[in-house]
């Protein structure tokens, strides 16, 4: 009864491939109900992000399951440049927690420590627990595993240094102006050019709290357009010396072949100095800004180069942080394996005490018909008396049962049980004579017993 | 013996606020140091109290209390800015300003002065309050213009390595810069016009040749002169923050040479 991932990620396939297999809420739910219907597996939550696609399984046995899954995704993501197998990674057992712990915690990410694969598992796994299915999609199992993750991903983003830091250009142009001007809210940026990276750098600002922004391209057309997808205004490249000197922030990314603000230009829109900082980030080649500006006290400029060490630095810090990450993921990842296997010993536990039940209750009904003259006080003594003789036998062996099958040793545990009580099934012998057989042991109590009570020791 | 407390405790947040610092993390958990520095504070409160109930006044007189009290106004300080989030970061150099001063007066010991003074009673106690409080803003304003010139020097260089990381934005230090200043010189101001007013209502007459006066004057001049750089001119944050420095250190130097001087005689 094995858990189970079946994905394609980053490190197996291209993203001509993973495009096709990002499957949207309603199709990722269809992929599982047809799932179900064909392999009867009960836990199933699936993960869809841009960077990977990931089918996590309980209980899987055999390797038919898997072919369904696989028949499934490539029909699903068809067409593929080669069979679905050829990209899909598959973990089994034991491997898969610390898996799972891995991708929330950003180790498996494209970008080391990325934080937002911890909310795309959260909305993975409240997708398949809001799923009104019977049995549910997030059982027993899949329900500790991403419970365990969610703490995991938490434990490792506040202990160590792996989200530490701006890990794209976007996030560091928001990291440097956060740093120059505390809170964005109210900031004004000035965009030169219309590409696709100033974009991005822009909208990350306007996350941020940026309200005011304009933008300045060599075609006023596009300028507008970039404008209006970014709620701001177009104005004229021309007008760029007028319009700095309200700006706090510029973005400059335009293919002009020479400079476009030199310190001419700072003194045409700050006739009597700049008195306040002024961020400029020329992600421009060749620059759009004169090296020279970066001389005025007040002027912060960052070229590509060094937003781009500034990336590099995050990463290699990050990197540093993944051992002392993966020990969190290993403890963890050991402590779920040990909980998985305690629950192997679950159905001898409760069997055992199935049985002691049956025998406590036909031994009080052949003494209480002996004792025909004991009123309902005395009746209701003896009859606790028989529950608490029977949990008080039973509890130190279920104990010690459960705790090897956690450490570990589940097999000698379950191995022991059935030496001492016999497989389940087995009628517990009694060693006074006329002990009932099996079947006139009387009425089963009732309620039977519980899990949680199996696991506890009977209500001790 | 809650002294020795406090400035274990101030010592714990140092240390806590300068492994954070080598750590250059920007975020994770609760960091320990602000707890640790608030503590620090709460208990030197508690043994200012043991003080006034032991010895019947307050520890305003006397260079050992007074040293204590001036590095608890500047906790006090410390605490308010841990109000404003990163803001309290400017722990990282008030608080060995407070370990400085508490541990000389623990040093020199805390108890009051054998000489009594006729200068005594609510009238002292406020006037010397707002001294230190005035004394107090200007550390705070030196402080966050130290960490503004270092942030500043980091973003200017295009490091991004951990006193980056560990600094507060410069928007947030010049602000704190500005207001330890306004605050210290108003404080001061009405310390020494109130000192000034009782002077003249009953001695009769102004001593401006008494050492402490020429002092107090020269410190409130220096707090004048960066509260003018840190609104005027091009750059004010950053002349403010050199204004600041320059100024703290200023005072500290000038006390020396006062106390100095009046142990050799030199103004007596």
């Amino acid at each position: 009864m094995a858990l189970a991932v079946v994905g394609i990620s980053h490190h197996t396939a291209p993203v001509e491939v993973r495009e096709r297999f990002a499957f949207g809420e309603s199709e990722g739910m269809e992929i599982i109900r047809e799932l179900r219907t064909a392999t009867g597996v009960e836990e199933v939550v699936l993960l869809s992000t841009c960077n990977r696609t990931e089918v996590y399984l309980h209980p899987v046995e055999g390797e038919g399951v898997f072919r369904e899954l696989e028949a499934l995704l490539q029909r699903r993501a068809a067409p593929l440049p080669a069979p679905a197998s050829e990209f899909l990674y598959r973990r089994e057992g034991d491997s898969v927690p610390g898996h799972l712990f891995r991708v929330i915690s950003g180790l498996d990410s494209l970008v080391v420590g990325e934080a937002e694969i911890q909310g795309q598992v959260q909305t993975a796994y409240q997708r398949s627990a809001e799923a009104d299915l019977d049995p549910p999609l997030a059982g027993p199992v899949l329900n500790r595993l991403f419970q365990t993750a969610f703490s995991v991903g938490g434990r490792v983003r506040s202990e160590t240094a792996i989200g530490d830091g701006a890990a794209s250009v976007a996030s560091v142009a928001v990291a440097l102006a956060r740093k120059i001007f505390g809170p964005l809210k109210g900031r004004r940026v000035l965009v030169l050019g219309a590409g696709e990276t100033s974009r991005l750098v822009v909208e990350a600002l306007g996350r941020s709290g940026v309200s005011d922004i304009l933008v300045a391209n060599r075609t006023y057309e596009r300028a507008a357009d970039l404008a209006q997808r970014l709620a701001g205004r177009a104005v004229e490249l021309e007008e760029i010396g007028k319009a700095l000197s309200d700006i706090d922030i510029v973005v400059a990314s335009t293919s002009a072949p020479h400079a476009l603000i030199s310190r001419r230009t700072l003194v045409e829109a700050f006739p009597s100095g700049l008195n306040r900082p002024l961020l400029l980030m020329d992600i421009a080649v060749p620059r759009d800004v004169d090296p020279a500006v970066a001389k005025e006290a007040q002027v912060f400029l960052y070229n590509v180069d060094d937003l781009r060490k500034i990336v590099d630095e995050t990463l290699d810090r990050r990197r540093d942080a993944m051992a002392q990450a993966e020990t969190i993921i290993e403890a963890s990842a050991s402590e779920f394996r040990a909980w998985q296997s305690s629950l192997r010993i679950v159905p001898i536990l409760r069997s055992i005490r199935a049985r002691g039940e049956e025998i406590r209750a036909a031994e009080l009904d052949r003494v209480l018909s002996r004792l025909a003259h004991l009123d309902e006080v005395e009746r209701a003594a003896v009859e606790e008396f028989g529950r608490r003789l029977m949990n008080k036998l039973l509890h130190e062996p279920t104990v010690r049962l459960r705790e090897g099958a956690a450490n570990g040793r589940a097999l000698q545990a379950i191995q022991a049980a059935e030496m001492l009580f016999g497989p389940p099934g087995t009628p517990l012998a009694s060693e006074e004579e006329g002990a009932p057989a099996p079947g006139d042991a009387g009425p089963t109590p009732p309620g039977g017993v519980t899990e949680e009570e199996t696991l506890e020791g009977g209500g001790e | 013996m809650i002294h020795y407390l406090v400035l274990l405790l101030y010592i714990g947040a140092f240390v806590l606020w300068l492994r954070t610092l080598v750590d250059g993390r920007s975020t994770g958990g609760p960091p320990a140091a602000p707890p640790v520095a608030v503590a620090g504070v709460v208990a030197h409160a508690v043994a200012l109290a043991a003080y006034v109930a032991s010895w019947g006044e307050l520890p305003l007189v006397g260079l050992g209390p007074s040293l204590s009290s001036l590095s608890f106004i500047i906790g006090l300080g410390l605490v308010a800015s841990l109000a404003v989030g990163e803001a309290g970061r400017v722990g990282i150099l008030l608080i060995p300003i407070m370990i400085l001063l508490e541990g000389s007066g623990l040093i020199i010991g805390v108890e009051p002065a054998p000489a009594s003074l006729d200068f005594r009673g609510a009238w002292f106690a406020l006037h010397v309050t707002l001294a230190f409080a005035g004394i107090g803003g200007m550390a705070l304003a030196a402080a966050s213009g130290a960490l503004y010139l270092a942030q500043h020097r980091e973003l200017k260089s295009r490091r991004a390595g951990p006193v980056f990381q560990f600094l507060p934005p410069l928007a947030t230090l010049g602000r704190m810069s500005r207001v330890g200043a306004v605050a210290g010189f108003t404080t001061l101001t009405l310390a020494l016009a109130l000192g000034w007013a009782w002077t003249v209502r009953f001695r009769h007459s102004f001593q401006g040749t008494d050492p402490k006066t020429i002092w107090s004057v020269f410190v409130w001049t220096v707090i004048l002169a960066t509260v003018l750089a840190q609104r005027t001119g091009r750059g004010p944050e950053r002349r403010g923050a050199v204004f600041s420095i320059v100024g703290f250190l200023l005072i500290v130097a000038s006390y020396l040479v006062v106390r100095v001087a009046e142990r050799g005689g030199l103004f007596l």
